[in-house]
């Protein structure tokens, strides 16, 4: 098989790469000559280059020792990535971005490993083979092919880049060059097959710390590279969906606020309400669709994001973010909705529900004395905002299943939080805004059962105390909330605040003096501030200081841990680093060692309930 | 150890038949007939646990389940054709179904009356056993569901008064002992010991609180309710935690965790008994159980290593559902919808399938029923626990 991959690489001469390489055609690089000349200047860069190589053992062979294959790789900023062992991570950057990259290094023949050094945008194009290559590998030497890929980024594309490759095939490549790169890839892919794996949710907990997860220990290593900026949906994380939840529950304060009894003091308009709602739609269409094609082009971020502790609770958001608006939806367009709206937007929940309680109850490695985290807040209230939207709605039997299965799932989830189990390794050590969604929950039942019930009855009023009590016990704590970097997560905990304020109104309604009116002004006015407050931090974020999407470190986890011996010499050839990339390609390739663990992870991550209740049952 | 008793027993037996045919025959077969009983009773004693009451619950369920379906009353359009059908069925099915019930209950408890009176070091060691001492519930747990499932027996009269107090004494007892060590005892606190078989004392509990409201005593009912449900809070919290991870219990055992939806489902069954209509409450109860079924039935993967070979545990999976069945029956004669009484259909269908294919398969591997290696058996011979 290795030969055959040499003499593939031989013969081909293009930039295709064998099955276990990626390969970047340069005529897919924006920018590039499509000349056909070979490089003109193998001489220098690809001298240096294939030296490089040539320490190698076996199977480096490198497209660009062929006339015809060319890869441009200026040595000036190289960064190498070394592929986990079964890992193949390519990055490949979108769209001409950064300038144009490239060359697909081959892996050494024993193991896919690749690395590639991409460089700065190179002036000069090359090569792309001519049709003389006896495979008839074409190259993608179509000049109208835009897309060119940076390969760094490939690993966390859709299938591995093969998405992207149907998409380009559909703008024109030639049927027969992509049969070719579909089997290149499809090999490729069998030695990518570990990121089908689970990540095991010990490989977050030992990689990340912070209240989020979400920063890199300093002990550990990412697949992508740190310093450029990444593809702007790799660095879209799902977090941002809270904006919406911010935005919409600010949409149906006002319509409580301007709709209410006890508050008609204030004499609001409903026009806020529908000003506020039409901006959330526009935000919920835009987030989504962002979202969606992170989803239908980035696909193993998407998996990724699932598998963190943290993250995975904000799956919940979008449908939470469907059921405010639905809630929210101002009078004057729309006064009753159908019911079958209702069942729609409760499916998703419930399916993500049975997935995640499921997990708790029987996952070995990622029950709830291990993940528990305040975020899986996010979780239980879906089910209190579909019952009361339900109630609302005028639904019997629905609300009170959502709002029993919600109950039930809280109370556990309260007591662990509360408990901070010393096996908890999810729990933040100081105060941090994600605090706040402890009084989500309780707001909203509150209002829940008062609609179920159809009157603010005692229930309602030992959850809405509840609610009130943990506001102010983290209210006047307010000076620990500091030091914390803003992230997008934040708005998702605006949306308690906001619950909190709703309820109150409703309790006004219930209780009216002057005490409850007093609240409800001032628990508006706070929760209105702190969203200002965020719109402000977010659009300076995003255009003043540009990073509002940083890139996402806590996705990019490497599957193994850094290991501090190395024995693989076919990565000897790695310690021609360049320049300052010298102790990071190191590091890069130290994080590789050992192949062989990673099976063994494998067989003990997929099982790991059944081999901790073999071990505990000594008769079977 | 005891296994290897019984098939050398077998072995001795045939060599002996051979070479004692001149002496006198008579005499010496019924000697020999009398020990290899003696010794098969041994084998079958020590073998024995109260796991095996798996079974008398399972018919007591499914006894309990044709009476109330008997008494629902046929006002209902939806639910004639079943009616029609059942009532023809009902006069003959129901006492036979009772009976067997009974047959299977006096057998299971003679045997296990024998057990303690023979090998009382091995009932003590199944009491001080994490999984053992919640299925001490079970045998009362049956005889209760019997006695409000009986077609002679009506609620309010002496005997069954007498009865009841007879079988929620000791559940009362064992409550005091178990739940007292939960909080007390240095070896044994809940967040060790808790198991999915930890429920069985929860079921006890609200099985007595349902049969005292059938016999009007309120008061009894809400006290072993409330008993009841304030362990199961703190139970639910603990399970679904799962502090000690791997949860202590074998693969085997994997069918229990069926009893996560019996508690709720039965939990509401009592309550409205005591109330006298399936409320809120009971509604809530009752979602939570479906709820915890639905997440069950999804993830066959967990139950496919217990699959493997038959063995008494498989009966716990027929209680459990046949209590959902039960809850639903009176869900749906309280809401009348469509949706209710298909799922109380599809439910009762699949309790009925369940009882009755796990009978089938107890009959075809009768000898497995009681195996060399099961797991309480083999964990409670093998760790005795010092008195």
């Amino acid at each position: 098989m290795e030969t055959n991959k040499k003499i593939e690489l031989a013969e081909q001469g293009s930039p295709e790469v064998p099955s276990l390489i990626k390969y970047i055609s340069s005529n897919e690089v924006v920018g590039f000559d499509t000349g056909d000349a070979q490089l003109p200047s193998p001489s220098t860069k690809e001298s240096e280059l294939t030296s490089i190589e040539r320490q190698g053992d076996e199977a480096v062979v490198i497209n660009h020792q062929r006339k015809q294959s060319v890869s441009i790789s200026m040595p000036l900023t190289c960064e190498e990535v070394l592929p986990h062992e079964t890992n193949m991570v390519f990055f490949s950057d979108e769209a001409g971005r950064e300038g144009v990259p490239i060359s697909a290094v081959d892996a050494d023949s024993k193991s896919p490993q690749q690395s590639k050094y991409y460089s700065q945008p190179m002036p000069k194009a090359y090569v792309h083979p001519t049709d003389s290559s006896p495979h008839g590998a074409e190259i993608p030497n179509h000049p109208g092919i835009r897309a060119f890929r940076d390969k760094r980024f490939d690993s966390f594309k859709t299938w591995s880049g093969t998405l992207e490759r149907q998409i380009s095939m559909l703008r024109g490549k030639s049927p027969r060059h992509t049969r070719e790169e579909e089997n290149n890839n499809n090999n490729n892919n069998n030695n990518v097959r570990n990121t089908e794996r689970p990540v095991p949710v010990d490989r977050y907990f030992d990689a990340l710390e912070g209240p989020e997860l979400e920063t890199l220990r300093s002990s550990e290593e990412i697949l992508l590279p740190q310093d450029s900026k990444w593809p702007f949906l790799l660095r879209f994380p799902v977090s941002a969906i809270g904006i919406c939840l911010g935005v919409s529950s600010q949409a149906i304060l006002w319509k409580t606020l301007a709709s209410s009894p006890s508050t008609e003091f204030l004499h609001l308009s409903l026009r806020i309400n529908l000003v506020l709602w039409f901006i959330s739609i526009a935000l919920v269409i835009t987030i989504f669709t962002t979202y969606l094609f992170k989803i239908i082009l980035y696909f193993e971020a998407v998996r990724r994001e699932y598998y963190h502790p943290i993250r995975v609770n904000f799956f919940f958001a979008p449908w939470i973010a469907l059921l405010f608006l639905a809630l929210g939806v101002p009078p004057s367009i729309t006064k009753n909705l159908h019911h079958s709206l209702w069942y729609i937007l409760m499916t998703p929940i419930f399916c993500l529900e049975l997935k995640i309680y499921g997990q708790w109850m029987s996952g070995g490695q990622r029950r709830l004395s291990k993940v528990a985290n305040p975020s899986n807040h996010l979780s239980v209230v879906g089910n209190f905002v579909g019952a009361l939207l339900g109630a609302t709605m005028g639904l019997k039997e629905g609300p009170i299943f959502f709002f029993a299965i919600g109950l039930a799932h809280y109370t556990v989830l309260f007591v662990t939080l509360y408990q901070r189990l010393p096996t908890n390794e999810t729990l933040p050590k100081e105060l941090h805004p994600v605090f706040f969604l402890f009084v989500a929950a309780p707001s909203v039942a509150s209002m829940a059962w008062a609609k179920i019930q159809g009157s603010f009855d005692y229930g309602s009023r030992i959850a809405y105390f509840i609610a009130m009590f943990l506001y102010f016990s983290l209210a006047v704590r307010i000076n620990f909330f500091r030091g914390f970097q803003f992230s997008l997560s934040w708005w998702a905990y605006t949306f308690p605040m906001t619950g909190a304020a709703i309820a109150t109104i409703k309790y006004s309604n219930e209780i009216t003096n002057v005490f409850t009116k007093t609240m409800c002004v001032i628990l508006s006015i706070i929760s209105t501030l702190v969203v200002t407050a965020l719109v402000v931090t977010t659009m300076l974020r995003a255009f003043v200081f540009k990073d509002l999407f940083p890139n996402d470190i806590a996705i990019a986890i490497s599957d193994r841990k850094r290991k501090p011996h190395h024995h693989h010499h076919h990565r000897k050839w790695f310690h021609l680093g360049h320049g300052t990339h010298d102790t990071k390609e190191i590091e890069n390739y130290l994080k590789f060692v050992d192949s062989d663990k990673i099976d063994i992870e494998a067989s003990t991550t997929l099982h790991p309930s059944n081999s901790t209740e073999d071990s505990s049952s000594p008769s079977i | 150890m005891a296994a290897q008793q019984g098939s050398r027993c077998e072995i001795e037996l045939v060599i002996e038949r051979t070479s004692t045919t001149q002496q006198n025959p008579r005499t010496n077969m019924r000697t020999i007939a009398q020990s290899s009983l003696l010794m098969s009773l041994n084998s079958l004693l020590t073998k024995f646990h109260a796991g095996y009451f798996r079974i008398s619950l399972s018919l007591g369920g499914q006894a309990l389940l044709w009476k109330t379906l008997s008494s629902v009353p046929t006002t209902d359009d939806k639910s004639n054709a079943l009616r029609r059908v059942f009532h023809a069925l009902h006069p003959t099915v129901f006492p036979i179904l009772w009976s067997l019930a009974l047959f299977i209950l006096i057998l299971l408890s003679l045997l296990y009356i024998l057990r303690c009176l023979f090998f009382f070091k091995m009932v003590k060691a199944e009491f001080l056993h994490h999984v053992g001492v919640n299925y001490l519930f079970a045998p009362w747990i049956s005889w209760l569901l019997l006695l409000e499932s009986s077609p002679f027996m009506a609620p309010k009269t002496v005997p069954y008064l007498v009865l009841w107090w007879l079988f929620a004494v000791p559940v009362v007892m064992l409550d005091v002992k178990i739940y007292g060590q939960w909080f007390t005892k240095g070896k044994r606190f809940l967040s060790t010991v808790a198991n999915p078989t930890s429920q069985m004392s929860v079921i006890g509990n609200l099985v007595g609180a349902q049969a005292a409201a059938h016999m009007g005593w309120k008061e009894s009912a809400v006290c072993l309710f409330s008993l009841g449900m304030v362990h199961y809070l703190v139970l639910f919290v603990t399970l679904y935690q799962r502090l000690s991870g791997g949860d202590r219990l074998p693969v085997l055992l994997r069918p229990v965790f069926f009893l996560f939806f019996a508690a709720p489902g039965v939990a509401s069954l009592a309550w409205e008994s005591i109330v006298g209509s399936f409320d809120i409450a009971s509604k809530m109860l009752f979602f939570l159980s479906l709820f915890l079924f639905t997440s069950l039935i999804c993830r066959p993967t967990l139950f496919r290593r217990s699959m493997r070979r038959f063995n008494v545990a498989w009966w716990a999976y027929s209680f459990p559902v046949t209590m959902l069945a039960l809850a639903s029956t009176d869900y749906a004669q309280e809401v009348k919808g469509t949706i209710s009484h298909i799922l109380m259909l599809c439910l009762l269908a699949l309790s009925f399938l369940i009882c009755l294919s796990l009978t089938l398969f107890t009959f075809l591997n009768s000898k497995m029923l009681l195996p060399d290696n099961d797991p309480i058996a083999n964990l409670v011979i093998q760790f005795p626990v010092a008195d």
